[in-house]
């Protein structure tokens, strides 16, 4: 099932041009791994080619994600997905001597990183990119992921959110230490002195030419939105599968920016996406339900009602029905990632019932049909004026890109759907500038507002 | 010219060549070196000239280049104390070089043996079994307070846990723990993954790590003389420590104290010698001299060569040589952009006529630059079969 645009929804921004970045994934279901095609998820060579090839189809940047504890399933180490990713900083640092425009986003998290370290390694990855650096903020902080850090689970889940604005804020710090070029002024002192940061430094890190890392930030509840509004330049969103569904966020994250006082067009929303090209409709169709299928095998397929039951269902035939009987466990634990961590699971198991007797699904049939990422898919031409639609109604800025097999996956993307785009006006022909800020169209740094004056957006 | 007799030992076809490596970090080792370059702030640390700099010393031939780093400023306020973290620096030319080791410096004492871990692993996998890390200490209390901790109690104590938890976590993919295993459904083979549980004196760490196992197994691991409480103790895995950097500033007494490392397990090891070359009518007392009037480079235990390049060529020959050579050195130009030539045309290039030192070979690891075997990991079941 692809995104939909079903609705009515006027074009309100009829020249704006569709943003793209790639987002690189790390532990998932997502990339077939068991494609001929498939590369390798570790060596450097297919992040190079990914990256060259993004860049080549001029996106506006490279996301890493990152996971601080391999995932498990039912009590072992989870062994059917993709596992075992670089480190998102030190991986962009290379990438950054191969690439001369791409921005390149690491996902660090605010709970197990200390401030001043992660922000001179940020700004570090900032200077030697020439200004292309962001910071994807992420607030996981359970006890679990806990256990890999020399606090352990030390933070209050309630806490999550003040201790990320308190990280962000110390980083800014750090950023805004340095002076100025042509100024005589001293390098500033950092000390903050918060409940949930406590710390002094004198920071080492100059200026790059984009003045701070961009501010991603991935996170779906209120407080979330709230931090978003108050502290990123971009919402990394799960938005991008109904245009409805979309608007309504977007207005939602607009209130809630003009509320935190700050222009109503000041945060982009980037949802996450995929994409499938075919040669004729029913080939992209065809081609969507091959990845749909070998992103959910049989064992995975199991090991995703097993998640939900929370029992041992190797006896179960994936192409059978679902258990008859209900799950033995109420909420789902944080071990197999933050998508399904608490959800209960009889409201999914009654859910995912009436869903196969409706539609006479089997175990696999189900999982692809409630798991499977929606996404863009048709010819390049539709997908294209999907894309452009998308986007001119106001539904997002842009679209973060998985491909679901690496290294290759971006090509037809970059080959087929970038050359439409084009034509419609909807995307450059070259990158304009040369920092991240300016491929996605921000304004200052926040701290440096004062020292900028505050103009609409052209 | 020497007779085939009176050639050192390690030229008579002894396994491994000298090593030598050159630290690369800002405009030199000398304190006052970013000032006396000139060079403004942004310039000094902009990956243009890294890259260039890292360049040179691949070409000329260097072992590995190290990256020298602290947290913080140097000198509070001065824009002179410019520096970007070290795994970042190296990560950056991991893709632009292709024989030179990498060896960032990283403290043990403060940063989370975690993210250590998955860095150095990380910088092995960009640069193919080329990484390494001199694992340092930080005395004092600046440090903490900027992490928003107390000062360790015992830092060598501290980086024996922190070096022991970070090989552990290097170990806990084996080799071929990734699968891909159609029939099964399998990405990963999960018996070969492990959990680390280590239990350190001041922290924890449940593992396994997020990364798999590097190309070297293990990136090397350099840390000076009694940084690493037991960091040549034979235990489980081997020595914490691959590398010692002993302490000498004379040949006499370096050569002593890399005897008594060896005697006491060190598998390698090597001294850091300062070096101020004569360079282009400057001779080098004189521009120490100008170098320390602005900030003076105290004496800090080290080797330290003032003078033309043939007395460093004799000194590296003395320290490489005779029955208790050295295996490398750790150079320490004060001035970057004046003494990095000088090492490359004048003399590296002697040292490899004479078959002391050899230029690493494209493609090999820094484990075989310095004669070092490949580790297994100690949680490979066959090890114990």
């Amino acid at each position: 099932m692809s995104t939909t645009l079903h609705g009515d929804h006027p074009i309100t921004r009829p020249d704006a041009h569709v943003h793209l970045g790639v987002f690189f994934q790390g532990v998932n279901h997502t990339t077939v791994w068991s494609a001929p095609d498939a590369g390798s998820q570790i060596d450097v060579s297919s992040f190079e080619h990914v990256a060259r090839t993004a860049e080549r189809g001029l996106f506006d940047a490279f996301f890493l994600g990152e996971g601080l504890r391999l995932r498990e399933h039912r009590g072992r180490l989870h062994d059917l997905d993709v596992a075992g990713r670089p480190d998102a900083i030190t991986q962009l640092a290379a990438l950054a001597a191969v690439t001369t425009r791409i921005g390149l986003v690491a996902t660090q998290n605010t709970t197990y990183n200390d401030p001043v370290d992660l922000a001179r390694r940020l700004a570090s990855l900032d200077v030697l990119s020439g200004g292309r650096a962001a910071w994807n903020v992420v607030t996981t902080d359970n006890a679990w992921t806990g256990a890999n850090f020399r606090r352990g689970g030390w933070l209050d889940h309630a806490d999550r959110y003040e201790r990320a604005e308190e990280v962000v804020a110390t980083a800014r710090q750090v950023w805004d230490a340095w002076p100025e070029d042509g100024t005589d002024d001293r390098v500033a002192r950092v000390a903050r002195h918060g409940r949930l940061v406590d710390v002094e430094a004198d920071p080492t890190v100059p200026r790059s030419p984009q003045g701070h890392p961009v501010i991603f930030q991935a996170g779906d509840s209120p407080q979330g939105r709230d931090f978003a509004a108050r502290s990123a330049d971009v919402i990394f969103s799960r938005h991008g599968s109904d245009l409805g569904d979309a608007l309504a966020f977007a207005a939602d994250v607009r209130r809630r920016t003009v509320a935190a006082g700050r222009p109503e067009d000041d945060v982009k929303i980037f949802p996450g996406t995929s994409v499938v090209v075919g040669d004729s409709p029913q080939d992209a169709r065809e081609k969507a339900r091959w990845v749909r299928w070998n992103q959910v095998t049989p064992q995975t397929a199991i090991s995703f009602v097993e998640q939900v039951w929370g029992e041992d269902l190797s006896q179960y035939d994936p192409d059978g029905p679902l258990p008859a009987h209900d799950p033995v466990v109420e909420v789902i634990g944080v071990e197999r990632g933050a998508a399904r961590d608490g959800s209960r699971a009889r409201e999914i198991a009654a859910r995912w019932r009436t869903l196969a007797e409706r539609d006479g699904l089997s175990i696999r049939e189900l999982v692809v049909a409630v798991n499977g990422e929606r996404g863009f898919e048709g010819t390049a031409s539709q997908v294209a004026d999907d894309l452009v639609r998308f986007v001119r109604t106001g539904g997002a800025d842009g679209f973060n890109v998985s491909p679901w097999i690496v290294p290759g996956g971006l090509d037809d993307i970059v080959d087929r759907v970038v050359p439409e785009l084009q034509e419609r006006g909807a995307y450059p022909t070259e990158y304009a500038g040369t920092t991240l800020r300016e491929h996605l169209g921000l304004r200052a740094p926040l701290t440096r507002r004062a020292a900028v004056p505050v103009e609409a957006l052209a | 010219m020497p007779t085939s007799s009176s050639l050192p030992a390690r030229a008579r076809g002894a396994a491994v060549p000298f090593a030598v490596g050159v630290d690369l970090d800002g405009a030199g080792a000398h304190p006052g070196a970013a000032r006396a370059s000139g060079l403004a702030d942004v310039d000094l640390v902009s990956g243009a000239r890294l890259a260039r700099t890292v360049r040179h010393a691949e070409n000329a031939g260097f072992t590995f280049a190290t990256f020298a780093d602290a947290l913080l400023a140097t000198e509070p306020g001065a824009r002179s104390s410019a520096r970007l973290d070290a795994v970042t620096r190296a990560a950056f030319v991991a893709r632009t070089t292709t024989a030179l080791g990498l060896v960032p410096v990283v403290d043990t004492t403060y940063p989370e043996p975690f993210h250590v871990s998955s860095q150095l692993a990380s910088l092995d996998h960009a640069t193919r079994g080329r990484a390494g890390w001199l694992a340092t200490v930080t005395p004092g209390s600046a440090t903490p307070a900027a992490y928003g901790r107390a000062p360790a109690a015992d830092l060598a104590r501290e980086a024996r846990d922190v070096v022991r938890v970070v090989r552990d976590l290097w170990d806990s993919w084996e080799d071929d723990a990734v699968v891909r295993d159609v029939a099964t459904g399998r990405y990963l083979d999960r018996d070969r993954v492990h959990a680390v549980d280590f239990a350190g004196e001041s922290f924890s760490v449940a593992g396994p790590s997020i990364v798999p196992r590097p190309p070297q197994g293990r990136p090397l691991v350099l840390a000076a003389l009694d940084a690493v409480a037991d960091g040549t103790a034979d235990g489980p895995g081997g020595p914490l420590v691959d590398v010692v950097v002993v302490p000498g500033s004379d040949v006499r007494s370096a050569r002593a104290a890399g005897a008594a490392a060896r005697a006491a397990g060190a598998p390698r090891v090597v001294v850091e010698v300062e070096v101020v070359l004569d360079v282009a009518g400057h001779g080098g007392a004189a521009r120490l001299a100008a170098l320390d009037a602005a900030r003076p480079w105290d004496a800090a235990g080290r080797l330290r060569h003032v003078g033309d390049a043939a007395g460093l060529v004799a000194l590296l020959r003395d320290l490489a040589t005779g029955d208790d050579a050295l295996d490398g050195v750790r150079l320490l130009p004060a001035l970057l952009d004046d003494d990095l030539p000088v090492l490359a045309r004048d003399v590296l290039p002697a040292l490899r006529a004479e078959r002391l030192a050899a230029a690493p070979r494209p493609g090999a690891t820094l484990r075989d630059h310095l004669g070092l075997a490949r580790p297994a990991s100690r949680f490979d079941a066959r090890l114990t079969a």
